[in-house]
Order: structure tokens, then C-alpha cells, then sequence
């Protein structure tokens, strides 16, 4: 049986729905017919979104989004939310600087940021209050597809992804906004959200099915990248994979009781964009970093982390909806070399190694944007998992920590988001004296979710069906108009 | 003392001027229609803003009492019903977040007020509980779209009094497109031509409607084609009742390459295809005997263990690499014997022992909680989700909350520890302390059957041992009366021939998801019962018969019909049988790790071999779960990349050893080269104008590229990659 959600309408043509229907008639503006209804049921999905919201501030501004994710849960108090007047126990070591928002201040080792803020807001007030213990799968979980895990062992370990797991927020935006050029409509660079042995839970389709997963560039961008599915085999030069389609075609069509009948499949809707990914070298551009200049390159800072941001910048160019750029470490790595879980030597590696780096990165990402016009239709978002404990030393996940360490901490933390419409050089919500909980304007991950999906024009509160068709909210939780100038 | 017996003589003559209004009777349907029960309201799993009520008041004590006894009873207000919450709320003259549910000049509104003025009585179950629903009219024939029905819904309850219940009865169509239920008025529309089925319901009671909008074009003429067996004169018993004209059979060539596919997974080999073309035994005949050739082959045990374990999730992760193989051998065995589908069912569910010596048992290791063994053993050999029903009675089932935990207690029982060798565990039942709790209350769940079975054993005293119960579970599930074990397996069986179930999707039967031809479907569960549980005569049965032979071309009464088998329709070869089959027509099959070489994909023991790669991408069941729906057949970009630009094709057709580099140093002629390619690759001959523009390929450049690019063509073409 074939169930259209939302309200079926004719289309702009005047063509009927039993038109439409019948399978076997050639597809209308050259689609068949599932893209056809795909792209009707986003259409109408988006105008009765659009009606919902006319006027909205801030509804639809956003084109696309450049989610930076910072696995491992970076410290807020030691990076966003200093609090110099706290005990010794809870300011830690680093002092802290004026930025371009009045009134707010940031940790001395992100000086860069603190010029950047101005296109930004800031959000001191992320919280929320998991269920059980919080290890970074389960919160990376719940930071991106919006959903608490399912079956949670006592550590808070999850299960591998598997296709009943709520999809991530770029699948969904790649399944509602179907691609009309040809490039890949969302990335995942340069390595997977993991902790320990579970590797990307929260970073796939889940139910969506994996014609919706990221496109995966796990290759260090500091290097040249080689992405054989979408270059041109050495034995297969254009010439010879144009003759090829040719080929392909003419076999085709001397069969057209079978094109007939697999009409409404789309299938060479998919070759034509697979061949045009292939032979157009956009996708393949975007990956190409030697197209830009070395001065541009330092800018953003040559490690792993910055030329992903860079790469980034260049796949919203060439037209990508949804870029996950994953910090460059396993989410529980080691702190002293990568990783943002600094349950011991907080201080050292957030001064001379992270810090340097996301300050570097991010600030260069916003500048770079900015210039470019590109902040308009783009929203930036740069959070984590989770920020650290304001207490030094304690124990708050059930993980041990040293006594210069801090544990995980999701009541209370920061984000910086901007473009799109979201307002710049403003702080928004505000945490407690000790950085331990919002003081007001609490704002839940899903109400960052909620906030995007508005932003894209797309309702959060809208209706999807699981694998089981089962109905569920797309997202649970409230748009934060105040967010937008 | 006179003066108040009088008075409330007099209050109690006014009140008796109004009807009696109870709970269950009156008040209910109101919250279920008014939405306040809805699942993104007060029905929701925390409810809302601190009022819960049961999703959809399946449990009307429950939401009664909530009513009456949350929030000190401020919910309503016996001495002045207007100020109460209850009816102050719906209709907005408090701030509402679920908005206007009613207004105030409404007969909703004046019962509630009856209600909460009578005294909020709860009513008598014996006597205010809908015992039956009836729904006119039974059975809705459209000649053309465009028409217009009204529904009625009675209520009989059981004193034998009835009552109209359309207004408040929840009407929908699961296929709008085809028949568009105004629930406002509580008319059905046909929108366009084909089948739909109506779902009604009231307080806990369900009806279907079958709709058909039929064809409106005249000139419709039944042209009677041969029939095979049973099968074809019960589908060509409902196409001509829908105007429905099937088509002919598929041609030879396309036949062979089907069934062989559908029974044993692989392609025909050239030679075979050539041997089959030329044979000039009469067609049935021919085909019949080519089955019964396929269904003899070690590609048939292969490909059914395949899709055994996927289904009995027969993986490493549960089971360690040893009990995979070891349950993978018990399963090929079983198949390989053609044992009767009951008794390695029964032998599934009633094992014991070691996981090594006793390799059925892993059975107990894939899933290891007594209701995760209930919902996958029902959704596996009954074809049914229990799933929903844990925490809630299903909305579209009659299967209550306690029907799930009765179920699970047959399994509840069941105990895993420890074996003695490494990696080995031991499934024993357990001696006490293994009742099945209920989570509200802790009370505990006497195991008992979902549906009656006529002849099913009866259940002895409740505390009844681990080891009975399943006895008991098996041999009432696999019983020749259970209603829905063969029906759920012959169901499935027809859907792997046919592309679809006549109940689909195959493991989701509920009362809302009606068969699209129960005689069909009854006559073949039947007949599968009367053969013993024989899958291989059922088997033999499908393929046998026209509608499976049917070819994919429509004719103009036909053609907008894709549920009722009136032609074959095309289907994507899965990942496996796709993957075997490049290696075929190539002649380079890729090796995999940890099994010989020369191990089709097919034959691979888990999903742990090969993973991430080609066979994950095309959609192979991670058996991560029993549903049927793990196995994805789509064709979009990422797999559209792969074929085109991927290694897999690519590498194959170039490969030194394959079948082009043999057929290039063989220097026998382009036509023959062009002819062996297409017989590898579309298991068919060309077609004279598709061999001259080989031909004309192959002349247009090196002769071994050329021929490595036109494999590379057909192994991309939709000929290749469905079977048809």
C-alpha cells in the first residue's frame, strides 16, 4: 500500500493524482516516480511548514549547515564560561579575556575566538539531564539524532549503529531536501564519532536507510586526499566512461517492457547523478585542498581539525546541505594527545594543544564565511557532547579522574552558533556562579535541533515513520526564536 | 429531615429528567474522539502537563481514575459542573495547550456535564462495555472513482441494546489515494481505481471495510488464460471480479533466469540456458522438470540456509564464530533433509543443552530475555508484532498489554550460563523463581496461548515447569489448527516468489492489514498443512503456476495493478545473489577472508565476513533483529556510485582470469563474444539489432577494452541488476 504523508496537492502542471499513479507512464519533468512523490511530499511538507511559520523570525533563512562536533565533551568552564570568582577548586588556571561581545568574557587561550565572537552567539546554557550514566556514546546519541538510546548498558555503553537507531539530523535534512546538482548532499569528515569499540553511533541514517548515511571522507585533509568512487579509474578516463554510459543506455532502451516497468524506480535518475558526480569533478573539487592557497590553508591552521573546517567551507560551496566535521580524536581518546576527555591533565593539553587549535580553526571558519557572504544561508554550530565538571578532581560519570582532571558534565555547557539569521555578538542564557547550571534560558540539544530544522524551513514538530512505521516526532523539543537577531 | 428528603426528592426528579450517563458509556468515547486520548496528548507515554490517561483509553479504569483521584479531584466539580477542569479545559475557557477540543453548546459537553452532575459514576462493564461493533455496509464496490458512500457504526452491547456510534467511531483508510474516509461526516470517497481496506473503531472494538473503486473504462473482457493449479483459479477468480486482465507468461530465457534466482540464488549458467532454449518438451512440462532440476541442487540448501539465518539471526555476535557455524549446520541439515517445517520449529523452541553438541539451542542465545524470545519467535512463525504491545495494548491489534507478558511467560523460564568449554554455553529450564512479572503491579502472568487453536493442549495449574511450558508453547504453535502458523509461513514463502505477501508486509498481520485474496491465502495454507509442512512442495506449488510465471509486460487492464499478481514484477537482485552473480558473468569471483576460496556469498557464514563493503552496501540483513525488513533492495546514488564507479564491476570484468580476457585470447569471433556475454550476464540470447550494435562496439576500438566495457554495460544495466 502506498501512503503519501501530508496533504497531497496538485502540483504546480495541474496534474492529477491518478495521473501520478499510473505506473508504467513516463515520469513527469523527466523523474520517476518515488522522486516525484519525494520530492511532493518534501514540497508539500515545506509549504505547510512554510505556512506554519510565515513570519517567523529566523524560519527558512538556512540553505545549509556546517555542524562542528566536538566530541568528548571540551571543558566550558576552562574555554567558554570562565568564572575567575569561583574557589580555587572550580576556576582551574586560566584567566580570562574580554571578547567582541560586551559584557562577556573567554578563556585567555582562545584570543582568536574572542575577535571571532562578533558574528556569533554564544550559548552558555546548553543543559540537560540524561538518563543513567552519561558516557560520550549515549550523549553523542542524543546530541544528533535527538533521541535517548534504547538500550543503554550500566556503563552507558550502546550498541553499534543498526537500522532501527533514530537517524542522524544530516540524514534527515538529506532525505528532505532531495539534491538538484551534482554534488553529495551530506559529509562526514575526517573520522567517526567513537568511543572505545562503538564507532559511529548518531553519525548514520538508522531507519532512513543507508541511501541517507554521509558520504564518509575519513582521510586526514592535511594530506591529498584519494576518493576512488568519485575519481575517475585510471584504466577508465572520461572518454571511456562516456562511451561506456552510451553503451549502458542503448542496452537499456532495447528493453522497454523493463524500462516501462521499472519507470517509477528512479534508477537512472541515480546513474545520471553518479555519472555527473564522477565525471563533473564538483564532488571531487570540494575534497581538493591544493585549489586553495597555502596562506589561506595556514589560516585555518594545518592540522587534521583545521583543514576539515576548510573542507567544509568548500562543500557548502559547492552546494552540500549538511557538513559534520567530527573532532579528529576518538571521543575518550587520550587528552594528552587529542582528546577533549580531559578526566586528567585538563590544563596542560587544553593550553598547548586543543584550545590553539579549535581557536584557530573555528575563528578562521567564521571570518572566512563572513567575507564570503556565505554566513546568510549557512548555519555554523560548534558544540560538544557534553562540557566538564566546574568541580575539579571529582568523580561525576563514574569514570575515575585525577586530581587536575575534570569528569563529564551535561548540566550545564556552552555552543557557539552562527549564520542564518542567528544574531551576532551576543551572549545567550547565562550559567550560575560556578558554571554548574543554567541560571536562566536553558536550552536542551533538542531545542538546538529544533532550532536548525527551523532555520532549514523544515517543522521540528513534524511526523516521520520509523522502520516499523511507527509515528514519531522528528524532534522533541522547542525552537529558540530569541536566538535570531 | 422531611424538608431535605423532599428536596432531594425534587433534585433527583430534575436530574432524572436527564439520561443516565456513566463513564464507560457515554464519557469514554468522548475523550477518544475529542483527541484527549491521542498519542500526542494525554495518551502519550508521560502524558501531558501532568495529566495521563491511557493511549487511546484502552484502560478505562485507569483513565477514570486519573479523572477522579489526581490532583485531589480538582478535576471536576460535583456541586458546580461547569467550573470543572474537565469541561473548562476542552473547551478553552482555561488556558488549554491542546486548544478547542469542543464547545459549550455541544451534546459532548452537556454529557460530561450530566456526568460529573450525576455523581460520576463509573458504569457496570457488564452492562456499558461495547460487546459488539457492526458496520454498514460490510462490503464497498465502486464501479467508478468519484463515488460517495456514508458509513454507519452500530454498537451492541450487552444487554442486547444498541446505539449509532458512528460520530465518535474512529474511521481511516490505510491507501487514501484510493478510497478517502471525511471523518467529519463519516463518508468514504473512491478517489481512483484499486483497493483499499476501511479501519473503524470504537471502544476497543475494530471493523474492516474492504473497499474496491473498480475500473470505470468499459470494453472490459475476461480473456481466460491456461491455469496451473489452484493457485491461478484463485487469483483469476478476484482479477475478473476487478476487471482485472492478467498477462501471459514470461518467455523462456527470463523464466530460467527468475527461478533460478528465487530457488537457488545464482544465475543459469550460459550452457543451461542454451540447453534450455533448445529443449522442445512442451512448455509446462519443460519448466516443471527444470524446477524440480534447481530444487535439487546444493545452491537451493545454500540459499534457503541463507535466508533461514537470517530470519533465526544466526551471527557471531550472539552466538561466537562456533555457534554460528554450528547453528548455520543445524540449519543447512534441516533444510538439506527436508525436514517438515513444524517439527524443526517445534525442535527450535523446545532445545536444550550445550550450544556446541546441542547447536539448536543457540536458538536461546540470539535473544536472551524471555519477551525478546516472545516477540521474535511470534514475529518469525506467527508473522506478528507483539512488539508495541509491551507497553501499551496494541492500537492496531487486538493484543492487549497482558496478552504480552502471558506470552512471555512461556519463555520466562529459560536459563543460559556458563558450558565448559571456552565460548560454549548450556540452555537449561530453570527450577524457580522464573515467573513472568507484570511491571505495573508485580503480579504475576500465568503463560497462556494468544489465540485459541482448536485440539491445543490444555495449559495445566499455572506453576507449571520451565520445560512444559515451551512443550506446550511449541506444540500449541506449531499445531495443524493454530491459525496463523502455516498461514504466516505459507504467506512468507509466497513473498519471496512473488515480491509481496498476499498479507504484506509478511511479518506485520494484524486485523487492520487484511489478506489482498484470503481464499488464496487459506487454500495454500492448506494445502501446506495437508502436505505435512512441506516447504519444498509449497515451494514446487508457487512455481509452478501461471501467476509466478507471468511476464513483467502490462496490458491496459493490468497495468496499474501491483497487489493482486496479475504480472510478475521486477525485483532487485539482493546483495548476495547480486554479488555471485557479477562473479558469474565475469568469472572473477573475490575472495573473502576466513572461508575457502571460491565461497559465493551466498554461502558465507554471518554478516561479520565481507562487512562494510559491497554486501552491507546493497542492503544484506545485519541480523541484528528477526524482521524481514533488514534486507533493503533499493537503487539510489550510493549504490549507483559503487556499480558504476566501484571496484567491484570494474575490477571483475578486467580481471586477467575472467571470462573476457579468456574470451579475447580464445580468438574466437565478435558475434561469438558479444552472444557468450549477454548469456552470461541477462541469461538470454541478444536480440538481432542488440548484436549488431555490439558488434559495432566491439569494432570501435581495442578489442579487449571494448569487450570489457560492453560486460561493464550489461552487468550495469537494469537487465542485469533485477530480475524480471
Amino acid at each position: 500500500m502506498l501512503s503519501i504523508p501530508g496533504r497531497a496537492v496538485r502540483n504546480c502542471d495541474g496534474v492529477s493524482r491518478r495521473e501520478l499513479m499510473r505506473i508504467g507512464s513516463i515520469g513527469l519533468m523527466g523523474l520517476g516516480l518515488p522522486e516525484f512523490l519525494a520530492q511532493k511530499a518534501s514540497a508539500a511538507n515545506e509549504s505547510a511548514a512554510a505556512k506554519k511559520y510565515a513570519g517567523a523570525r529566523g524560519f527558512g533563512q538556512a540553505k545549509s549547515v556546517i555542524m562542528i562536533f566536538l566530541q568528548g565533551g571540551p571543558s566550558h568552564i576552562d574555554i567558554w564560561d570562565p568564572k575567575p570568582d569561583a574557589a580555587s577548586n572550580i576556576r582551574g588556571e586560566f584567566k580570562p579575556i574580554p571578547t567582541k561581545i560586551k559584557g562577556t568574557h573567554i578563556s585567555e587561550h582562545m584570543p582568536m575566538m574572542a575577535q571571532a565572537l562578533d558574528k556569533a552567539t554564544l550559548i552558555r546554557s546548553m543543559s540537560y539531564t540524561p538518563n543513567g550514566l552519561f558516557n560520550h556514546t549515549a550523549a553523542i546519541y542524543q546530541m544528533l539524532t535527538g533521541y535517548p538510546p534504547d538500550k543503554v548498558s550500566p556503563s552507558g555503553q550502546l550498541e553499534p549503529p543498526n537500522g532501527a537507531d533514530f537517524p542522524n539530523i544530516g540524514s534527515h535534512i538529506s532525505k528532505m531536501k532531495p539534491m538538484t546538482e551534482p554534488v553529495l548532499p551530506f559529509v562526514e569528515l575526517p573520522r567517526p564519532l567513537q568511543e572505545s569499540g562503538i564507532i559511529g553511533k548518531g553519525g548514520a541514517a538508522g531507519f532512513l536507510g543507508k541511501a541517507y548515511d554521509p558520504y564518509r571522507m575519513y582521510q586526514d585533509p592535511v594530506r591529498p586526499i584519494q576518493l576512488d568512487d568519485l575519481s575517475l579509474r585510471k584504466d577508465v578516463p572520461a572518454d571511456r566512461l562516456k562511451d561506456r554510459f552510451a553503451l549502458l543506455k542503448g542496452i537499456n532502451q532495447s528493453m522497454p517492457d523493463l524500462e516501462k516497468a521499472l519507470d517509477s524506480y528512479a534508477i537512472d535518475e541515480y546513474y545520471g547523478k553518479a555519472y555527473d558526480l564522477v565525471l563533473s569533478g564538483k564532488a571531487r573539487d570540494a575534497f581538493d585542498l591544493t585549489k586553495e592557497k597555502d596562506t589561506m590553508r595556514e589560516r585555518y591552521g594545518m592540522h587534521t581539525f583545521g583543514q576539515s573546517t576548510l573542507m567544509a567551507r568548500r562543500l557548502i560551496e559547492a552546494g552540500t546541505k549538511f557538513v559534520q566535521v567530527n573532532w579528529p580524536s576518538v571521543a575518550n581518546g587520550d587528552p594528552e594527545t587529542t582528546a577533549w576527555d580531559t578526566h586528567a591533565a585538563n590544563f596542560g593539553p587544553l593550553k598547548n594543544l586543543h584550545c590553539p587549535k579549535l581557536d584557530r580553526s573555528l575563528s578562521a571558519l567564521l571570518e572566512d564565511m563572513d567575507q564570503r557572504g556565505m554566513l546568510k544561508e549557512t548555519m555554523v554550530v560548534a558544540i560538544g557532547e557534553f562540557g566538564r565538571s566546574p568541580k575539579i578532581g571529582v568523580s561525576t560519570s563514574g569514570n575515575s579522574n585525577a586530581p587536575d582532571g575534570r569528569d563529564h558534565w551535561p548540566y550545564c555547557y556552552s555552543a557557539v552558533v552562527a549564520g542564518a539569521g542567528i544574531a551576532r555578538g551576543v551572549q545567550y542564557g547565562e550559567s550560575d556562579a560556578t558554571a554548574s547550571s543554567p541560571k536562566e534560558k536553558p536550552v536542551h540539544p533538542n531545542d538546538l535541533l529544533a532550532t536548525i530544522y527551523y532555520a532549514l524551513g523544515v517543522d521540528p514538530d513534524m511526523e516521520i515513520r520509523n522502520h516499523l512505521n511507527q509515528p514519531r516526532e522528528l524532534v522533541k523539543g522547542k525552537i529558540v526564536a530569541d536566538l535570531f537577531g | 429531615m422531611k424538608y431535605l428528603a423532599v428536596s432531594s426528592v425534587l433534585v433527583a426528579g430534575l436530574l432524572a429528567a436527564e439520561p443516565r450517563v456513566t463513564y464507560l458509556k457515554d464519557v469514554a468515547p468522548i475523550l477518544n474522539k475529542a483527541g484527549c486520548t491521542s498519542g500526542p496528548c494525554h495518551g502519550a507515554a508521560k502524558g501531558k502537563n501532568g495529566f495521563k490517561l491511557s493511549l487511546r483509553g484502552y484502560d478505562p479504569q485507569f483513565d477514570y481514575e486519573a479523572l477522579l483521584y489526581d490532583l485531589s479531584g480538582r478535576r471536576f466539580n460535583r456541586a458546580e459542573p461547569g467550573k470543572s477542569l474537565m469541561l473548562a479545559k476542552p473547551t478553552q475557557e482555561i488556558p488549554h495547550g491542546g486548544g478547542l477540543r469542543f464547545e459549550t453548546s455541544t451534546t459532548y459537553y452537556k454529557t460530561i456535564f450530566n456526568w460529573i452532575a450525576q455523581g460520576v459514576p463509573f458504569g457496570d462493564p457488564a452492562k456499558d462495555k461495547v460487546a459488539t461493533l457492526a458496520v454498514e455496509p460490510t462490503d464497498i464496490a465502486m464501479a467508478k472513482p468519484g463515488e460517495k458512500l456514508a458509513l454507519k457504526v452500530t454498537a451492541t452491547y450487552p444487554d442486547g441494546t444498541t446505539r449509532e456510534v458512528t460520530r465518535e467511531a474512529t474511521i481511516e483508510s490505510n491507501t487514501p489515494d484510493v478510497a478517502r474516509v471525511d471523518a467529519a461526516n463519516a463518508t468514504v470517497a473512491g478517489e481512483r481505481m484499486g483497493e483499499a481496506t476501511l479501519l473503524l473503531r470504537y471502544e476497543g472494538k475494530y471493523a474492516t471495510i474492504p473497499v474496491a473503486v473498480l475500473n470505470p473504462k468499459p470494453g472490459f473482457v475476461w480473456k481466460p488464460l491456461a491455469q496451473h493449479n489452484y493457485i491461478d483459479q484463485l487469483i483469476d477468480a478476484k482479477l475478473q471480479k476487478m476487471k482485472v486482465q492478467p498477462s501471459g507468461l514470461v518467455d523462456d530465457a527470463a523464466f530460467l533466469r527468475r527461478v533460478s534466482l528465487d530457488l537457488t540464488g545464482q544465475l543459469p549458467a550460459p550452457e543451461e540456458v542454451r540447453a534450455f532454449l533448445v529443449d522442445v518438451t512442451p512448455n509446462k512440462l519443460k519448466r516443471s522438470k527444470m524446477i524440480d532440476k534447481l530444487m535439487a541442487k546444493p545452491a537451493f540448501v545454500d540459499q534457503w540456509t541463507m535466508k533461514w539465518s537470517d530470519l533465526l539471526q544466526s551471527s557471531r555476535k550472539f552466538l561466537g564464530e562456533k555457534g554460528t557455524y554450528g547453528f548455520r549446520e543445524w540449519i543447512r541439515e534441516s533444510l538439506a533433509a527436508n525436514k517438515p517445517y513444524d517439527a524443526w520449529v517445534r525442535e527450535l523452541i523446545t532445545s536444550s543443552g550445550s550450544s556446541y553438541e546441542s547447536p539448536e539451542a543457540n536458538y536461546y542465545r540470539t535473544t536472551r530475555d524471555a519477551k525478546a524470545t516472545m516477540e521474535k519467535t511470534t514475529q518469525v512463525f506467527m508473522g506478528t508484532r507483539m512488539v508495541c504491545a509491551q507497553c501499551h495494548d496494541h492500537p492496531f491489534e487486538k493484543w492487549t498489554q497482558n496478552q504480552y507478558f502471558e506470552m512471555s511467560a512461556f519463555f520466562s523460564g529459560v536459563g543460559v550460563r556458563p558450558g565448559y568449554e571456552v565460548g560454549e554455553e548450556i540452555i537449561y529450564n530453570q527450577r524457580a523463581d522464573f515467573e513472568m512479572k507484570h511491571p505495573k503491579d508485580g503480579r504475576v502472568m500465568a503463560p497462556k496461548y494468544l489465540v485459541a487453536s482448536a485440539g491445543a493442549p490444555p495449559l495445566p495449574a499455572y506453576d507449571f515447569d520451565a520445560r512444559k511450558r515451551r512443550e506446550a508453547f511449541a506444540n500449541w504453535l506449531t499445531s495443524r489448527e493454530n491459525p496463523m502458523f502455516a498461514k504466516s509461513a505459507a504467506n512468507r514463502v509466497w513473498s519471496y516468489f512473488l515480491g509481496r505477501g498476499i498479507i504484506d508486509p509478511v511479518d506485520d498481520i494484524r486485523a487492520s492489514n487484511p489478506p489482498v485474496n484470503a481464499a488464496l491465502l487459506d487454500a495454500l495454507t492448506k494445502d501446506f498443512v495437508a502436505h505435512n509442512f512441506d516447504l519444498r512442495y509449497l515451494m514446487r506449488t508457487i512455481v509452478n503456476s501461471r501467476a509466478y510465471q507471468a511476464s513483467i509486460t502490462t496490458n491496459e487492464w493490468n497495468a496499474t495493478d501491483v497487489t493482486n499478481f496479475s504480472h510478475a514484477m521486477p525485483r532487485r537482485l539482493g546483495a548476495e545473489s547480486l554479488m555471485d552473480a557479477v562473479a558469474q558473468a565475469t568469472g572473477a569471483r573475490p575472495n573473502f577472508p576466513e572461508v575457502p576460496d571460491d565461497t559465493a556469498a551466498t554461502q558465507l557464514p554471518d554478516p561479520h565476513v565481507g562487512k562494510e563493503g559491497f554486501l552491507d552496501l546493497f542492503g544484506r540483513p545485519t541480523r541484528e533483529t528477526a524482521c524481514e525488513c533488514e534486507r533493503r533492495t533499493e537503487l539510489s546514488l550510493p549504490q549507483a556510485l559503487n556499480l558504476v564507479n566501484g571496484a567491484t564491476i570494474s575490477d571483475a570484468v578486467a580481471d586477467p582470469k575472467g571470462r573476457v580476457a579468456k574470451l579475447v585470447l580464445s580468438g574466437r569471433p565478435d558475434a561469438a563474444v558479444v552472444e557468450e556475454l549477454y548469456l552470461a550476464s541477462l541469461s538470454r540470447l541478444p536480440s538481432k539489432a542488440e548484436a549488431e550494435s555490439g558488434l559495432a562496439y566491439l569494432a570501435g576500438g581495442p578489442r579487449a577494452g571494448r569487450a570489457q566495457d560492453l560486460l561493464w554495460a550489461l552487468l550495469n544495466s537494469k537487465a542485469f541488476l533485477y530480475s524480471w
